[in-house]
């Protein structure tokens, strides 16, 4: 039997090296990234498993596991790496991909929330809460019940407003997101897919 | 007077509006005058940086060139961490990656880089208005109150971007209390983060981060904790009653913001301090 040794696939990494600005190929598995992670626990992939999918080209693995799903963005991989990699912009980078080449998997209701988000502050020039809230529930009905009292609770002491904030800059905002949006979709256009990212993972839209 | 310009950001127009409250009364308090942008827009938050890190630079480049250009100020105070963490970054950005600087500019319409400071709410206290002329101005000190400061995650974190001399184990939070009066605790979980941004939709992980930091501020031996960031203060009080679900002998923790105790212990009303907004009650602690 022979064994045919081929090249990892750079495609993901160099793309995420343009987006990011970070190298995962300096990473040496040291793992400070994991030790230090709040959510490396609650995912099948810890931080250091995906720079090292990354520098393989598996799109596929990451997609298939909730990992960059449940980063908080709290930098603590990046504030402790050795080699200076920032980890956490790594997996904005592939969140980013997973918008992009529709790869969010079903039980990732994380990607719903960004998505609610940034529609609220494009629409109202600041966040808008209840109706943020009220899209998430509609699409998740299975969490109708979810923190219902804490919500009740958090409305009678004025901590959620019936009304969107009216005192924003809408139209700055309006130019703003159409010229950023024009600006990313001209520059990733440039850029070849990674592997991976023409079909969506095998256990997508797995139970939650 | 100085004058500072002011960021509230959206937390503080709706989940935090005691901390906007409590914090504008303070800086009156202690004589920094705060003039808020006029027609703020949102930061972009955790969503902008996860879609689209253009328009995550530009947005709070927006917010600064009308800080500079328009207002001609040099500093502005942004209490949020989350939005602090976002003008930080931003500048850091627009230093950096002069391509990027470009890009920012023609989406916002003018260039923007650099040249004004961006202060957190310890940043306000610590570096504005300095520990010693608040301790001068303290008329109600706390008698020795064991709080813990908690810093989270983006007050320190990243500290290429937030400049913070010590992200593992900061202690100006502590400098600050130690002023009012309280003791501050020591403590293995002052940088651990709370997992605010998965509060909508990850309860159980949530419940966990949560638990383990409130957890080690009583072991630790604190009788309540202080936090600079509209997000953690709300996870951290209001999970509490998720865990005491599970756990019925569990001892409430009150979370309070640090502009509050620095609002007692100067002497402002308590009406002004919303203190009535918490889920854990804090009359005890702020009696």
């Amino acid at each position: 039997m022979t064994t045919t040794l081929t090249a990892p696939d750079t495609v993901l990494a160099n793309t995420i090296r343009r987006g990011a600005g970070v190298n995962a190929y300096k990473c040496y598995q040291c793992k400070r990234c994991t030790a230090g992670c709040p959510v490396a626990g609650f995912a099948g992939l810890h931080p250091a498993q995906i720079v090292r999918a990354v520098q393989l080209g598996d799109l596929a693995s990451i997609m298939a596991d909730r990992f960059i799903w449940l980063c908080t963005g709290c930098q603590t991989c990046s504030t402790r790496c050795p080699q200076e990699i920032d980890v956490a912009g790594i997996m904005d980078e592939l969140r980013m991909l997973a918008f992009e080449h529709d790869l969010v998997r079903k039980d990732a209701p994380f990607a719903g929330i960004l998505k609610y988000n940034a529609d609220s502050f494009k629409r109202w020039g600041r966040m808008y809460e209840l109706e943020l809230l009220a899209r998430d529930k509609v699409m998740r009905p299975s969490t109708m019940t979810d923190d219902l009292l804490l919500g009740a609770k958090m409305i009678a002491k004025g901590k959620i407003g019936f009304l969107p904030s009216t005192g924003g800059d809408r139209a700055q905002m309006k130019r703003m997101v159409e010229t950023a949006e024009r600006i990313e979709r001209q520059r990733r256009a440039g850029s070849a897919a990674p592997a991976g990212a023409s079909s969506a993972p095998s256990d997508a839209g797995g139970v939650s | 007077m100085t004058a500072l310009a002011y960021y509230p950001g959206c937390s503080l127009h709706s989940t935090a509006t005691e901390m906007d409250e409590s914090f504008k009364a303070t800086c009156e308090a202690l004589g920094l005058e705060l003039r808020e942008i006029p027609g703020w827009e949102c930061c972009g938050n955790t969503a902008a940086h996860s879609m689209n890190r253009l328009l995550a630079a530009a947005l709070p480049a927006n917010e600064l060139a009308k800080v500079k250009d328009d207002m001609k100020l040099d500093a502005v105070a942004v209490p949020c961490a989350a939005c602090f963490s976002r003008f930080t970054t931003a500048t850091y950005e627009v230093a950096e990656d002069e391509r990027l600087a470009a890009d920012v500019a023609e989406v916002v319409g003018r260039p923007y880089t650099g040249g004004v400071t961006v202060w957190n709410m310890v940043d306000v206290y610590h570096d504005g208005v300095g520990v010693d002329v608040l301790e001068a101005k303290v008329t109600r000190p706390f008698g020795g109150l064991k709080v813990a400061c908690y810093y989270g995650c983006l007050l320190t974190r990243p500290p290429k971007v937030t400049l913070a001399e010590d992200p593992e184990y900061p202690t100006h939070m502590d400098a600050i209390v130690a002023a009012l009066g309280c003791e501050p605790t020591e403590w293995g979980y002052k940088t651990d983060c709370c997992g605010a941004s998965l509060a909508l939709c990850e309860q159980d992980v949530v419940v966990a981060l949560t638990g383990k930091i409130l957890q080690n501020a009583l072991d630790c031996g604190a009788e309540a904790i202080v936090a600079a960031c509209p997000l953690c203060q709300v996870n951290l009080d209001t999970r509490q009653g998720d865990i005491a679900k599970a756990d019925p002998s569990w001892q409430r923790l009150p979370v309070l913001y640090l502009s509050q105790l620095v609002g007692r212990a100067v002497g402002i009303d308590a009406a002004r301090l919303g203190l009535k907004k918490h889920m854990v009650d804090v009359a005890a602690v702020m009696g």
